[in-house]
């Protein structure tokens, strides 16, 4: 089994303006099983993003420790795929290739891997965008791409940092069911951060509340999969969840 | 579409077909001494003769050889010295000053210095119009990887990308529109200053040709020269560079079209 494992982790920054050191994240342990759906929520400047990225790799942390599958996380790598808020696709490449990369890098042939990359744009419905440019395309088409291309690498764990913050609230909805709907059928490891409380709930099998850099409860989200927006926005189980969570993170 | 690029075409030839109307009525018109201005008649013949007797052709040669020659290499050391130097941002920050210097010199200004270093001949005009080339590119190539967003690097990285390919796939071409606009920029300098060099230091080329029959003169065959200098550059750049422009950097939207 591919679990994550994180262990007392804690980041502080060296402020060069301030000249003074700043703790973003304080002491947080957390533990993924795979094939488990985390939403981690939290106020803005809470320490997510920071969380993120050292569990990504991209900035190292400055104590405890970050284990996947018994092995210690030491910069990037595939098993690790990354959803980005600003989608971060290669503008460069066509949505086709974009989502062939991951399986390019592991030296997959051309028409392999190509084959994968149909599978995962049908999958989201992407198909006929395949061979256009991401700046060809609509911010939620590109959010869309910036996923598939994740998953399309099949990595261990699938980080996503608030990958639906920058869409309009129709197209935040669709793309919400969208994951779940992908979720169950390929059934990846996510940790997916958020600060918004409904989507946290909607999504996740369990909901990481965080505050100043520390955790402060885990939630876990008893609702029946299949999700969608249509038959939970009046649920009443729905309602009594998301209360919670957003007392907690409001309370602290 | 073919038939908006037809009607562009026309409309940039137009001003240029204006003025060549004119020349051919006015200076006969006026008289005007030929030594001073030719007939567009008398270039015509010069034009044809050159070609026929392989003289122009043989300038046209020389000077394309020299620039194609220093252009190459320039291309060859400054795209990876750009990348590796945008690569860190201690390094760029560092050097940006210095390539921003040397970028404004390009060309004309290392003439004489080329030609002590080089005396008379290739060695000199290739080392101008290397220059002219390498400290733009070079300066525009690490100011292209400096602005390959870090979130898509990252990206890159976590999709498994290793130096090689984070090389190739991500900072080449996220450099290259930047690397397109040095190379543009570059050769513009590169042509000026290659006209410059050639009339002080060599015996074959353009600019040889130009100012050797100031010596004797042959007005039509200055003027000739200057017509085949502009049109090789609008050549050039309108049908290489600007669609090497077009075919990359605007699909890719990475600037925003005119
Ligand atoms: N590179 C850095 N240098 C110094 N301080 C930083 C750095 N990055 C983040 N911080 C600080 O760490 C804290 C947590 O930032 P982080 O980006 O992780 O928050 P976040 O929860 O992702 O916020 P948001 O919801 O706004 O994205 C903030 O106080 C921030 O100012
Ligand atoms: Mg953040």
């Amino acid at each position: 089994m591919k679990n994550l494992t994180i262990r007392n982790l804690s980041k502080t920054y060296f402020d060069p303006y301030a000249g003074t050191n700043v703790t973003a994240v304080h002491d947080v342990s957390l533990d993924v099983r795979q094939g488990e759906f985390v939403s981690i929520v939290g106020p803005s400047g809470c320490g997510k993003t920071t969380i993120l990225n050292m569990i990504a790799g991209f900035i190292p942390h400055t104590g405890g420790e970050i284990l996947l599958d018994g092995r210690p996380v030491k910069g990037p790598g595939a098993d690790r795929g990354v959803v980005f808020q600003s989608f971060a696709l290669f503008p460069w490449r066509t949505v086709l290739e974009n989502v062939a990369f991951g399986p390019k890098m592991r030296g997959v042939g051309k028409a392999e891997r190509e084959k994968i990359a149909y599978e995962y744009l049908a999958l989201a419905k992407l198909t006929e965008a395949a061979g256009r440019y991401p700046a060809e395309l609509s911010g939620g088409m590109q959010q869309r791409v910036g996923v598939v291309r994740a998953l399309a690498n099949e990595p261990d764990v699938l980080l996503m940092d608030e990958p639906f913050a920058s869409v309009d609230a129709q197209t935040r909805m669709t793309l919400q069911e969208e994951l779940t709907r992908i979720w169950q059928e390929k059934r990846p490891t996510v940790i997916f951060i958020t600060h918004d409380v409904g989507e946290a709930v909607f999504l996740g099998n369990r909901v990481v509340a965080l505050s100043k850099g520390r955790v402060l409860e885990e939630i876990a989200i008893d609702l029946p999969r299949p999700r969608s927006w249509d038959a939970l926005n009046d649920d009443p189980r729905f309602k009594e969840l998301s209360g919670r969570v957003l007392q907690l993170v409001r309370s602290a | 579409m073919m038939q908006h690029r037809l009607s562009s075409a026309l409309w940039f030839c137009a001003p240029f077909a204006v003025l060549i109307v004119l020349w051919a009525v006015l200076i006969p018109y006026f008289n005007f001494n030929p030594r001073l201005f030719p007939l567009a008649s008398s270039v015509i013949q010069a034009g044809i003769e050159g070609i026929l007797d392989g003289t122009l052709i043989h300038h046209i040669g020389a000077s394309l050889l020299r620039v194609a020659v220093g252009t190459s290499l320039a291309l060859l050391v400054a795209i990876p010295l750009g990348i590796a130097m945008g690569v860190s941002p201690v390094v760029s920050a560092f050097l940006t000053p210095l390539f921003r210097f040397f970028s404004v010199l390009a060309g004309i200004a290392w003439i004489p210095i080329a030609t002590l270093w080089f005396g008379y001949g290739f060695g000199a005009i290739t080392f101008v119009i290397f220059n002219a080339v390498f400290f733009i590119v070079t300066y525009n190539t690490l100011l292209g990887v400096s602005t390959i967003p870090l979130h898509v690097r990252n990206a890159a990285a976590s999709l498994g990308a290793g130096r090689w390919a984070m090389l190739t796939e991500v900072l080449l071409p996220g450099a290259l529109p930047n690397i397109v606009t040095g190379i543009r920029t570059g050769l513009g300098f590169a042509w000026r200053g290659l006209i410059a060099a050639e009339m002080i230091a060599t015996n074959v080329g353009l600019g040889y040709m130009l100012f050797v029959a100031r010596d004797f003169y042959r007005t039509e065959v200055i003027v000739l020269g200057m017509i085949v200098i502009g049109v090789l550059w609008l050549l050039l750049d309108r049908l290489l560079l600007a669609p090497l422009e077009r075919a990359t950097i605007e699909r890719w939207g990475m600037v925003q079209r005119a």
